[in-house]
Formats: structure tokens, C-alpha cells, sequence
């Protein structure tokens, strides 16, 4: 019943329990050794976007947070997250509200969850992970927010 | 004068009005029409062929336009609007507002569940003035106190004619009491009747009057007096005898309803509109009566609501969901006393819907009805009992609990204290540990054969598979989809019990398990909210969540209190828990879990584990799609043993419960670093289509050393051989999927 993120086609994850491609393809020959499986072909790229009623949402969280109404924002977001549980650009919103109340930990968490569903869209882990850069610097973690920083990679304009 | 003073001092105490979660609607939502005017009932909206005031809609084809009522939210006080509801095919297209300007997403109401009552049992909604119906006012006025308006407190004329009429009818017809000594009595006094007790009443009833406005005593009366029971709850007010016999508020009442309020409040018990249907409707039509004739409404009008039938809900709103409201009660007893749940006026915003609510309480209700009638045994008079916890795996919301068979008892809450061996439930938490250690992977080949430990004592284990057979070598996929113990027993002995028991903590679980090697075979104790906290855990990616039934606590002056936002704290790696949730849902097409799958909808992907304790004593599943986890347990109170493993008795309960919540499918995104390979199921060799035809697909990490299958088209280096063609295909493939 969620509205999908918008993500491009071949997205879905390969985890499909059924009808997940193989890789390999047949050949003659034959041997009980041990046969290290390929590399993934990359992933292919996709990207996340808010549907009408999550973006309507986050728009009312900004507003929200910008008179510093975090509590009210994050309760707007968790609205928003109800209707797309694993959209990534929902948790990296939250996890701006934690930090912004001051929960570093808690904006981390967020991050790492907004990370795990990121896979394949690299701007949204970008963001992922500057949010955890944030939250690691918030608690004096320089340099572990720096690692943070580099694996994000430069931010990605959208 | 002390009465006075008291009466002044007197604010009502406030039970903690406790509400579920409002249902958003948005476009998109799969919401179909018939399903949105279910919703509208639910909250007592009325069908009507002209939108005239809140709390009614209309239905034009694919269009509802409702008109919606006041509300007030955890963060927001709405007021009355109109809104468009438009659907088709695929649930709700669109949402318009009177003007016809696009609305993004809006919520309904949230559904009164229920209040937190104090012990005595006083219930109530208080209204102000303006939030009651002049009509009320003047039915109790016409019924009750005919001179309320010019008496002073006490009505000597109506004592009269209460003594001629009692002389005359031989019973007590007309109380001959004044609204006010009702108030009088309600507040101050014991009901036993004496002499003495009625002149302290008529002295106390003399004095409030004296210092108080007709207007202000009204009020008190509506707020105060008794008008219904339900269990040890005790329905006070019109406010919340409104909800209580029409699920609606006071302000929407017609004159019909209204009268039939009226009419109660003679004798609550003796007029019952549930069990005393005939009386209360010949009370209710006497009353309408007497406004006739008191010129209170015109006789057409009273006429016209005589004709009515007496429209009371089938069920009293709240306090039907004695099992959550439990829990709601528990979480908050940590941070408030009893005191201020009982009397403060909170207003208490959980996450339980209505609709996963109903879902469980039937599918329970249901399946065990068919369990009983399977298995009944002479000299077995006792029936099955049964819990089941629903969750929302990333907020950690826990949106239904059933807590038995008999959803309405408020008694034993088995979803909360019932403590029971999870049996097999552990053993996900085993693989998960092997996964994390980085030496297992699903195609892994484990033993399956025969343990026999010695334990302090000289005592020995001897564990046993539920088949009492030992299958040899065989891949974790089948280990776990079939639930070997053997197999499992030997994984958690390698890896060590300590790592175990830690995992389970991580996962939520307290106080950490015993470690004792029958903790592998699940000797551990839990209630079925604990184990959805730790299936929580598995459903949402490696992230724990605290289940949580509050969101957040208003008080008085509509000020959040205490708010429990959600939670993320990561306590597995991603990339573990991916692998452990696709051996999961091989469970459910391959394991114990694959007599669900008539039951779900066809294409619907789901993951979970059957539990079963020693001699069948408890039967358990949990599992979880994209959208749900549902655990479910099934048992006797007593301990006596079921007959059922967790594949015949909770899996089934768990299946229809999953198929009504209609969620989407689990989806979780690949971790990059793993990747999908295809093995052979019985032998755990690495195989090509068309070389097998006992394939599985299974997620390993990369790097993956996986011997291959004689004669499966692996070159002698152990490369398959592609060819471009093959790549080529393999990427068009990737691009369908």
C-alpha cells in the first residue's frame, strides 16, 4: 500500500526469491573444485525520489524545523515515513530532525538505516553518510566523520 | 459552607483518553471505495444524500465527499473541513478540498479505543457548554426537573406528586429528586436510601442552588451522572455516553438519540438499550412524548423520531481492546503514577490500527475454533488460547495485540505474560551469529548427525530432530528451512553459546538467556511481544526499534508531555541479516513455513520460522512481509501439550492474518558485496540451470568459494564459462527484473 519509491527499472533488488537470475551460463567440462562466483555485475543505478504526499510532508517538516519545532517535525516525518517505510531520503530527513534536537546517536542510527536502503542510489548515500559525518562530529568523532565524509564521496547536485 | 466549597473545589477526575493511529489517506493509497466508506463508519460518519453538517458523507460513483469533523491530532487541532475522495481501480486517485484545490495527504480522525479509568471505575468525556446541544438541556429539563429554571434546589411540588403517584402505582415511578439533587447525590452521597440521607440531600441541593447559576449547575449535571456500565467501567457524563451507546459526539446526536439519553438516565441498568432493547425504546418514545407536549419539540418532529429504531452501536466504543490498551497502560506506568492516567485529562495517541487490529482478533478467533475441532480429545474440555503481536518493522509500531481468543476479556493478557519456550524461533538468531562470524554462508554444508553432550552432573543431551532422523551433511539453506535441530545444535555449539545469547541480546532480548546448551533448541522463555521485538530486529534490516504502542501524550492544555519518537539503533550488519532473511523466506517456499503459501496471495514474498516446544507444548510463527511482522502463538494456559507444531497451529492464524493485512512484498535492497548464486538444495553445490532441477537461489558474499556440481558446465579453473552472448542475456535479464 506504500507508494514506491521512484526508482529506475531494474532496481528491485536481485534478492527476489524467485526468479533470480543465474550467473554463469553452460559450457562442456567438468570439476568438483571450488568455483569462485564472478563479481556482481554493477548495480544498476536508480533513484530515490518522494511521492506527492511524503514530499508535501517533508515540506511542512522544513517549516517546522526552521522555527525549531523539531519535536512537531519529527512527528511530520514519521507521517511521512508511514507512507514510505523505506524510502532513504525519509530517514536522512529524520535523522536531520535528531540532530538538530541534539540526539547525535539517534541521527546516526538513521543514518545507517537510511544507508542500508540506499544501496544502488549514490546520492542518496551520499547523504546517508554526510548525515552520519554530521552525527559522528557532533560527538567529537573528527576522525571517524571524516572517514564518514570521504565514503560519501563529493556531494552529488541534484 | 463546606459543601459549597467542595463543589467549587470539585474538577472531575479525567481518565487518559486513549486513541489509534488516524488513518492517512494520500493518492496512491490502496484504499478502494468500498474500503474508505468502511473507514468513514468505523468513526460513526453517517450516509447521507446531502452533506449537512460534520460527521456525514455521500457517495457519487467512484466520488465520496465527506464532511470532516473537528479533530484534534497529537500535533495539530483541525478544524471541520470538506474533502473529496476520489477512487478507482488501484485505490485513491485523488484528494480534493471544497475548492477543488489538490490536498496531498490528510488524515481522518483518530478512533477513540478506550480510557484509562481509576479503580473506582469513573469514566468520562467533560464538556464545555458550547459542546452540548441546547436540546439536551431542555429534554432533561421536560423529563427530569420540570421547574429546574425557577425552583430552589429542592422542588417541594414534585415530592408531592412522586408521593401520589408512588401511592398510586405502588413503585416508585417519579424520583420527585431535582436535577440538582441528583447532582447532589452523584457527588457527595452513598446511594442508600434513608430518611436522614434525603434531608442532607435536600439541605446541600438548597444551598448549591443559592450559590450557584442554573447554567453551571447544568453542566455539572451532564458532566456528572451515571449513565451506563461496562465491566467494572463506569459510563459518567453525556459526553462519553455519546461514545459509549453511539460512537459519536454529543453535538451530532439527533432528536431521537438524544431522547433515548434522556431516557437512560432514569435507571441505567433497567433501560439498557443493549440488553433491554424493548424497554429503553418505550422510555425513549415516552420521552419523546413529553417533549411533544411540552412544546420542547413540535409533535411532528417527535412523531418522526419515534419512528426511529433505537440505533445504538453494536459495540461500545472503546475498551474493546483490552490487550493493547494493557500494553499502553504498562509503557506509560514507567513515566506517570496512576494517578495522572486516571485523573489528569490526557489524551494518548498510540499506533494501533484498527483495521491489522480486526484482522488479528478474526483470524485468531477463527483458526482456533477449526484447531478445537480438530483436536479435541474427551476429557479435554479446555479450548486452545492463542496471542498474536503485529508490528510495523520500521517504526517499530506494534499495531495490533490480540491477547486471547476472547478478544474483549480484559483478564489474562497472553501477548504480555504469557512466558513460553520459543522452541525453533531462536534458531534465525544461530545463523544469524554463523553469518556474522564470516566461515558459514547459506550453501555452507553442515552435520546433521547425532549429539550427545555430557553436562554437569554425568547427565547427557541427546538432542533429536522432529523427524527422529539424522540427515547427514547438509547446506545452512536446508538446515534452517526444514529446522534441523541436529544440524542447528552443532552450528551454535561451534560457535559457542555466549555468542548466541549475545546476539539475542543485541536483538532486544532481557535479561540474556541462561546458557545452557538447550537454548539452542529454544529453552528459552518469551512472551510474543518479546518475540516480535526480536523479529523486529530481522524484518527491519538489522536495526532494533523498541515496539512501542504510545507515540506521544497530550496533556490538559494540548501540549505534548512525553513523546516516543522512533528509534534506530543498527545491531547487525546489514549485509548478515540479508543473507539470514532470504534463508527465511526459503522457509516459506521450501520449509516449515510452506503451508502458508494457499493461504497468502500468489507472488506475495515473505520470510519467517515456525516454532515448536518439547511435546507440542507451544506453537509458534513469526514472520514478516515488506510492510508487517506478525507473531502468533498458540497454546494451552495450562502448558498441556497442543499436538501442533508451529506449522499446524500458529502458521495458519499467521497466513490469514497476512493475507488481510495485504502489505506489500519483503524487498529489501542487496547489500553491495553479495551476490546471488544457485545451488543445489539437498547437496549445497554450486549449479547451472538445467543441471539440477533441486535449484535454490541463495545470497553469499562475492568472494564465495562454492564447489561446483560434477558436470554442471564449470570449467576446470572452477570459472563458469560466458560468453558475451551470455553476459548479454544475463544483463537484459537484470533489466526485466
Amino acid at each position: 500500500m506504500a507508494l514506491a519509491a521512484c526508482a529506475a527499472p531494474g532496481s528491485r533488488p536481485s534478492g527476489a526469491p524467485a526468479g533470480a537470475a543465474a550467473t554463469g551460463a553452460s559450457a562442456s567440462g567438468a570439476s568438483q573444485t571450488p568455483a569462485p562466483v564472478p563479481p556482481p555485475p554493477a548495480s544498476p543505478a536508480r533513484q530515490f525520489h518522494l511521492g506527492s504526499a511524503a514530499s508535501a510532508l517533508v515540506a511542512q517538516a522544513h517549516t517546522q524545523a526552521a522555527s525549531g519545532e523539531w519535536a512537531a517535525a519529527g512527528a511530520t516525518l514519521e507521517r511521512a515515513l508511514r507512507i514510505e517505510p523505506d524510502n532513504p531520503l525519509l530517514w536522512v530527513e529524520l535523522g536531520r530532525v535528531q540532530l538538530g534536537e541534539g540526539n547525535a546517536a539517534q541521527a546516526d542510527g538513521m543514518g545507517r538505516k537510511a544507508l542500508a536502503l540506499a544501496t544502488g542510489d549514490p546520492a542518496a548515500q551520499a547523504s546517508a553518510w554526510r548525515l552520519i559525518a554530521d552525527s559522528l562530529r557532533a560527538r567529537g568523532r573528527n576522525a571517524e566523520a571524516l572517514e564518514a565524509e570521504r565514503r560519501g564521496g563529493s556531494p552529488t547536485p541534484q | 459552607m463546606v459543601v459549597t466549597r467542595q463543589f467549587e473545589g470539585r474538577r472531575w477526575t479525567l481518565p487518559a483518553q486513549v486513541y489509534a493511529a488516524p488513518l492517512e489517506l494520500y493518492a496512491g493509497l490502496t484504499l478502494g471505495p468500498a474500503e474508505v466508506t468502511h473507514e468513514l463508519e468505523r468513526l460513526h460518519y453517517r450516509k447521507v444524500a446531502q452533506l449537512d453538517r460534520p460527521g456525514t458523507y455521500r457517495v457519487n460513483g467512484a466520488r465520496i465527499d465527506v464532511a470532516l469533523r473537528p479533530a484534534r491530532f497529537a500535533d495539530e487541532q483541525r478544524n471541520a473541513q470538506l474533502l473529496s475522495i476520489f477512487t478507482g481501480a488501484q485505490g485513491i486517485e485523488s484528494l480534493g478540498d471544497a475548492a477543488g484545490r489538490e490536498v496531498p495527504v490528510i488524515r481522518l480522525e483518530p478512533l477513540l479505543i478506550g480510557s484509562i479509568f481509576p479503580s473506582h471505575g469513573e469514566d468520562r468525556i467533560v464538556l464545555t457548554p458550547r459542546e452540548v446541544p441546547p436540546l439536551l438541556p431542555a429534554a432533561l429539563k421536560a423529563v427530569e426537573d420540570r421547574r429546574f429554571d425557577s425552583h430552589r434546589g429542592v422542588d417541594p411540588q414534585a415530592i408531592l406528586r412522586a408521593l401520589w403517584v408512588d401511592a398510586r402505582a405502588g413503585q416508585i415511578e417519579q424520583g420527585g429528586s431535582t436535577l440538582t439533587q441528583q447532582l447532589v447525590r452523584s457527588y457527595f452521597l452513598s446511594s442508600r436510601q434513608t430518611l436522614g440521607r434525603k434531608v442532607r440531600e435536600a439541605i446541600m441541593a438548597m444551598a448549591l442552588d443559592a450559590h450557584f447559576t442554573k447554567d453551571d449547575l447544568m453542566n455539572a449535571y451532564i458532566n456528572e451522572i451515571f449513565l451506563g456500565q461496562d465491566g467494572n467501567r463506569a459510563i459518567h457524563g453525556f459526553g462519553l455516553a455519546s461514545q459509549f451507546y453511539f460512537g459519536k459526539p454529543l453535538a451530532e446526536l439527533d432528536l431521537s438519540e438524544v431522547a433515548l439519553l434522556a431516557a437512560v438516565v432514569r435507571g441505567p441498568s433497567y433501560y439498557d438499550p443493549r440488553r433491554h432493547a424493548d424497554r429503553a425504546l418505550a422510555r425513549r418514545n415516552l420521552v419523546l412524548q413529553e417533549l411533544a407536549e411540552q412544546h420542547v419539540v413540535s409533535p411532528a418532529e417527535a412523531l418522526e423520531a419515534a419512528r426511529r429504531p433505537l440505533g445504538v452501536s453494536a459495540r461500545p466504543a472503546g475498551a474493546y481492546y483490552p490487550a493493547y490498551l494493557d500494553f499502553v497502560r504498562r509503557t506509560l506506568r514507567r513515566d506517570y503514577r496512576e494517578q495522572d492516567l486516571t485523573e489528569a485529562g490526557l489524551a494518548i495517541y498510540t499506533s494501533l490500527e484498527p483495521r491489522a487490529q480486526d484482522e488479528a482478533e478474526r483470524a485468531l478467533e477463527r483458526e482456533l475454533a477449526r484447531l478445537d475441532r480438530v483436536r479435541r480429545r474427551s476429557g479435554e474440555p479446555e479450548s486452545l488460547e492463542g496471542a498474536v503481536v503485529v508490528t510495523t518493522p520500521q517504526s517499530g509500531d506494534v499495531i495490533a495485540i490480540v491477547g486471547g481468543r476472547d478478544v474483549g476479556y480484559d483478564g489474562f493478557d497472553r501477548a504480555l505474560d504469557a512466558r513460553r519456550a520459543m522452541g525453533s524461533l531462536v534458531k534465525p538468531f544461530i545463523y544469524l551469529t554463523a553469518l556474522e562470524s564470516g566461515r558459514y554462508n547459506a550453501a555452507t554444508i553442515v552435520q546433521d548427525e547425532p549429539v550427545d553432550l555430557k553436562l554437569a552432573g554425568g547427565r547427557h543431551w541427546r538432542p533429536e530432530n522432529f523427524s527422529r532422523e539424522a540427515n547427514g551433511p547438509v547446506p545452512v539453506v536446508r538446515a534452517l528451512a526444514e529446522s534441523l535441530n541436529l544440524a542447528t545444535v552443532g552450528v551454535g555449539l561451534d560457535l559457542g553459546l555466549p555468542k548466541i545469547a549475545e546476539t539475542l541480546e543485541r536483538f532486544g532480548l532481557t535479561p540474556p538467556p541462561e546458557q545452557v546448551p538447550a537454548m539452542l533448541l529454544g529453552s528459552v522463555n518469551v512472551t510474543p511481544l518479546e518475540a516480535a521485538q526480536l523479529y523486529n530486529g530481522l524484518a527491519n534490516g538489522g536495526f532494533r526499534s523498541p515496539l512501542r504502542a504510545v507515540r506521544v501524550v497530550i496533556g490538559s492544555d494540548g501540549k505534548a508531555l512525553k513523546a516516543f519518537p522512533v528509534q534506530v539503533t543498527q545491531v547487525a550488519t546489514p549485509e548478515a541479516v540479508y543473507q539470514l532473511d532470504r534463508l527465511l523466506t526459503e522457509v516459506m517456499d521450501r520449509g516449515t513455513g510452506r503451508p502458508a503459501r494457499p493461504l497468502l496471495p500468489s507472488g506475495l514474498v515473505v520470510a519467517g520460522k515456525s516454532g515448536t516446544s518439547s511435546d507440542y507444548r507451544d506453537s509458534w510463527f513469526a514472520g514478516f512481509s515488506g510492510s508487517n511482522l506478525t507473531v502468533v502463538w498458540v497454546g494451552y494456559d495450562d502448558n498441556a501439550p497442543t499436538g501442533f507444531t508451529g506449522s499446524a497451529g500458529a502458521l495458519p492464524v499467521w497466513a490469514h492474518i497476512m493475507a488481510g493485512l495485504g502489505g506489500s512484498s519483503w524487498n529489501a535492497p542487496m547489500p553491495e558485496g553479495l551476490i546471488d548464486t544457485e545451488i543445489e538444495y539437498g547437496s549445497g553445490l554450486r549449479v547451472l540451470p538445467g543441471c539440477s532441477d533441486d535449484r535454490v537461489t541463495v545470497a553469499v558474499p562475492a568472494a564465495t568459494q562454492i564447489p561446483a556440481k560434477a558436470g554442471c558446465g564449470f570449467n576446470d579453473g572452477g570459472h563458469p564459462v560466458t560468453t558475451f552472448i551470455d553476459r548479454t542475456q544475463q544483463w537484459l535479464r537484470n533489466l526485466v527484473h
